[in-house]
């Protein structure tokens, strides 16, 4: 760091022995880190810690029958939800598949609507929908991030359609 | 295991965020200061505890940050490089009557600040008859008259 040009900013010996070098350096720290906590503010808002524009994700299956709302960014202990919307045949059971390390990372709190029945599925599960007759049919999955880190699930219908989705849970 | 990295985490995080703020920030607590202190305490108790509210909890997550608090304690004592970064230095803000203007506005004070602490310390009410203040590292500001 360079000498101060100022003599206000010269160390002092008497009546305290000071270190002005590190002062300098203790202020210039105290600047950085409000700013630092300027911009982690504004990443909260933009959502990078969930919840915000970043953070909300949607994805959709090739053939347009599958479509996944969830959050790429978790917070772990913290209640989300994940809605699925999947599209077939009018009144009629569809299957949708959750795989991968969803249960890992989360604690499914509800299903709603509830589904017509429930398997186990591998490492994962299968509930089958009713859909209206319009065809649709959609699933709120209520859960509990209680994993740390990156976990991908992978949601597939029993027509083929699948959609992967990569969440990030912090502590 | 994750009460201590909890307390820890909490307790390193806690640290440099009061290192950012600055000595003054709580130093002189106004009955803001306090209420914004208390506000701070009630969203650090849910990340140091968890979801456990067990007795064992409690008493390990006490334990570390206690624990912590000593070990740093003894390696200031050993280091005085570690203490001096840690606690920092006192810092002359007027001298010889003169206020070191760059000082001030390096440590978000003002002139209003030391006149605050010459009146309610040593009576003064003018910043000429102060010989020396100085802001310690607790926050707070000496003020040396002349004799």
């Amino acid at each position: 760091m360079k000498p101060p040009d100022h003599r206000d900013l010269h160390s002092r010996n008497y009546p305290v022995s000071e270190d002005m070098t590190l002062q300098r350096k203790v202020w210039r720290f105290e600047r950085w880190g409000w700013y630092a906590m300027v911009l982690l503010m504004g990443l909260t808002l933009a959502g990078l810690f969930s919840k915000g524009p970043l953070s909300s994700a949607e994805v959709r299956s090739a053939d347009g029958q599958l479509r996944v709302e969830y959050q790429r960014y978790l917070r772990n202990g913290a209640t989300d939800a994940l809605v699925i919307h999947v599209q077939g045949r009018a009144r009629e059971p569809l299957e949708v598949e959750l795989s991968g390390a969803l249960l890992q990372g989360f604690n499914v709190q509800m299903l709603q609507p509830q589904p017509l029945k429930a398997s186990t599925a591998g490492d994962g599960m299968k509930v089958w929908v009713l859909s209206d007759n319009d065809g649709h049919a959609m699933l709120h999955v209520t859960l509990n991030s209680d994993g740390v880190g990156s976990f991908q699930t992978k949601v597939a219908l029993a027509s083929g359609a699948s959609v992967g989705l990569s969440q990030f849970i912090y502590p | 295991m994750d009460s201590v990295l909890r307390a820890a985490a909490i307790y390193l995080v806690l640290l440099v965020l009061f290192k950012v703020a600055g000595r003054r920030t709580l130093a002189e607590l106004t009955t803001f200061d306090l209420v914004l202190l208390m506000v701070i305490g009630e969203a650090t108790q849910q990340a140091l505890l968890g979801d456990d509210f067990s007795l064992t909890n409690a008493v390990m997550v006490i334990v570390t940050l206690i624990a912590i608090d000593i070990g740093f304690s003894l390696v200031k004592q050993r280091s005085t490089g570690f203490a001096r970064v840690l606690d920092g230095g006192p810092t002359v803000l007027v001298e010889e009557g003169q206020v070191l203007h760059k000082r001030l506005k390096h440590a978000r004070l003002d002139e209003g600040d030391i006149l605050e602490a010459a009146r309610s310390i040593q009576g003064l009410v003018e910043i000429r008859q102060i010989r020396f203040a100085i802001l310690e590292r607790n926050g707070k500001i000496s003020v040396i008259p002349y004799e």
